[in-house]
């Protein structure tokens, strides 16, 4: 083979597979811009399994596998659909549906390190939860509950309550693991619990309408 | 032409056809292992007796009390040891993209190099994840793609699909194309996943799409169920079957295998890393009566007689059963014996 031909087929082999990188990404609508996906509770962030890395690194380490789900007693790993584009397959926990009960388990399923084996409760720092008083039944004076820290895993250092059972969150221990959040009897109706977990993850900026 | 079927083949298949029930069983034993350590396995029996989800979940429950527990106290898929404390002994998960089987985690070569090369770091588990399907790649070559992929499996199928159409006078077409593509696409999506900090050809790689479709649709249907609504349910399934099923269709009517012969970044990373295996299929030369049947039988289109099955062969076999004359062996390749050969007038070559 000639220089120029092996130069030309070269070239036609690169611009191939350029055409088809491009191809896949116009078809599976992969976009790689910085661009947070599409679901929900966007305003809060997305809260990811206890242990995974920081975001951008998190992203690059998934090879979205599911395997963390399999292995998730608490069925709590849910994964984005291929209309999140690149974040497709990777896992987040929705804890108003089911929160994570920190058994750690996904952190030793994760074949790629995206979720880092974790030995302590004490080292989980997903989110932080907040209470919103004006929704909270104990703070705006229209029941006694404590349904959140009943299931708080770190009661009475997490969560504290004061008079009539009003909880105090303690940002300093609280863990995000979100039960406060799944066990909150504010209705559902209201579409917001009283008690919400917000992620740590430091998030690309998004303007929330 | 008689084929007599090698045995290697018949095993070739169970294999494809376990990997296929795998495919879904995996799935269904996670969530019920999931019950199992969420206390709620014995509820969700009783609720759901008698549907779909119920009885799968009363055969795996059966299976594992079946499983022999010695003195250890055995629930469900947990082992309470002496001091009470219970361990999961969750041994299966995942799928053919990234699975733990009998505690041995197991990385598609292409999924731990894509995370590697994006995350521009090696993590030791990936590593650890790599030695099983290293080893046997570098061993076998690209066997992964002949025995294991459920796509491959699925495309050997639709390939015999292609002689029922053309026996209703249907000529299906066969494109073919470059075999250079897929290393194009192999290292055009690695670099891409460079640049971008994203894994993306696990996105189009079709083992990773069945890994992900079906454990959505397994996920999807007990979802349902615990929800209340039981039966089949094909909404967790996403579009992203189409493209298995666009792979599939193109295969039937215009080009034979040709994902895995020409596009298939994994099975182009699988080709490299078997180049210098030791075992693969091998020609006999004395044997060798060059009655082109093995060439008709190549489902990667190669020319057994002639190409020294280099990196394109998947060591599926085929052409091993299909030669009349056990011209082609598995051998060593470093023990490959030249024969004697002489050329006769009439340019055709006769071993002596």
């Amino acid at each position: 083979m000639s220089r120029a031909s092996f130069l030309r087929r070269s070239l036609g082999t690169i611009v191939r597979g350029g055409l088809l990188v491009g191809g896949v990404f116009a078809l599976t609508g992969i976009r790689l811009g910085k661009r947070p996906p599409a679901g929900a509770r966007m305003s809060l962030g997305i809260v990811r399994p206890p242990g995974s890395l920081a975001e951008a690194e998190f992203m690059a380490a998934c090879v979205r596998c599911n395997r963390c789900a399999d292995a998730c007693r608490a069925n709590a790993i849910r994964f984005f659909g291929p209309e999140a584009g690149r974040h497709h397959g990777t896992p987040l926990i929705v804890p108003e549906e089911r929160a994570c009960t920190m058994c750690l388990e996904c952190g030793t399923a994760c074949p790629t390190g995206a979720i880092q084996p974790l030995l302590e409760v004490t080292d989980v720092a997903m989110g932080v939860a907040a209470v919103d008083d004006r929704l909270c039944v104990s703070i705006n004076g229209t029941g006694i509950c404590g349904a959140c820290f009943t299931a708080c895993p770190l009661r009475g250092k997490a969560i504290t309550q004061g008079i009539r059972n009003a909880p105090t969150v303690h940002a300093e221990f609280c863990t995000g693991c979100g039960l406060c959040e799944e066990h909150c009897i504010v209705d559902d109706r209201i579409g917001i619990r009283a008690i919400q977990v917000t992620t740590t993850r430091a998030w690309p900026a998004r303007k929330v309408a | 032409m008689k084929m007599k079927i090698h045995k290697l083949q018949i095993a070739r298949r169970l294999v494809q056809i376990a990997v296929v029930l795998l495919l879904l069983a995996l799935p269904v034993n996670a969530r019920y292992a999931n019950y199992v350590a969420a206390n709620e396995i014995d509820r969700h029996l009783e609720r759901w007796e008698g549907s779909l989800q119920g009885n799968v979940l009363t055969l795996f429950d059966r299976a594992y009390r079946a499983l022999p527990g010695g003195e250890k106290e055995r629930v469900g898929e947990m082992v309470r040891d002496d001091e009470g404390v219970l361990h999961n002994t969750q041994a299966f998960r995942g799928g053919p993209w990234s699975a733990e089987i009998a505690h041995v985690s197991m990385s598609d070569p292409l999924a731990a190099v894509e995370s590697m090369v994006a995350r521009k770091h090696v993590a030791k588990v990936v590593v650890i994840s790599l030695i099983v399907p290293l080893i046997a790649t570098l061993l076998l070559g690209r066997v992964f793609c002949s025995w294991i992929c459920p796509v491959g499996f699925l495309l050997e199928l639709t390939d015999k699909l292609r002689g029922a159409v053309a026996f209703l006078e249907i000529h299906p077409r066969n494109v073919r194309f470059s075999r250079g593509t897929k290393y194009a696409l192999l290292g055009g999506g690695l670099a891409t996943a460079a640049l971008f900090s994203v894994p993306v050809l696990g996105y189009i790689y079709p083992p990773a799409i069945a890994s992900r479709e079906a454990h959505d649709f397994v996920f999807g249907v007990f979802d349902r169920a615990e929800a209340g609504q039981f039966g089949l349910w094909f909404g967790g399934l996403t579009w992203m079957s189409l493209i298995i099923a666009a792979i599939a269709l193109f295969e039937v009517v215009l080009s034979r295998r040709w994902w895995c012969r020409y596009v298939c970044p994994g099975g182009g990373l699988y080709s490299l890393l078997g180049a210098t295996r030791p075992i693969r299929v091998k020609l006999l030369e004395p044997k060798c009566t060059h009655c082109g049947d093995c060439v008709v039988a190549c489902p990667m289109g190669l020319n057994p007689m002639l190409d020294r099955m280099g990196v394109e062969c998947d060591s599926c076999g085929a052409c091993i059963s299909s030669c009349d004359d056990k011209a082609l062996a598995y051998g060593l390749w470093r023990t490959r014996k030249r024969a004697t050969e002489e050329v006769t007038p009439s340019g055709t070559l006769i071993a002596k």
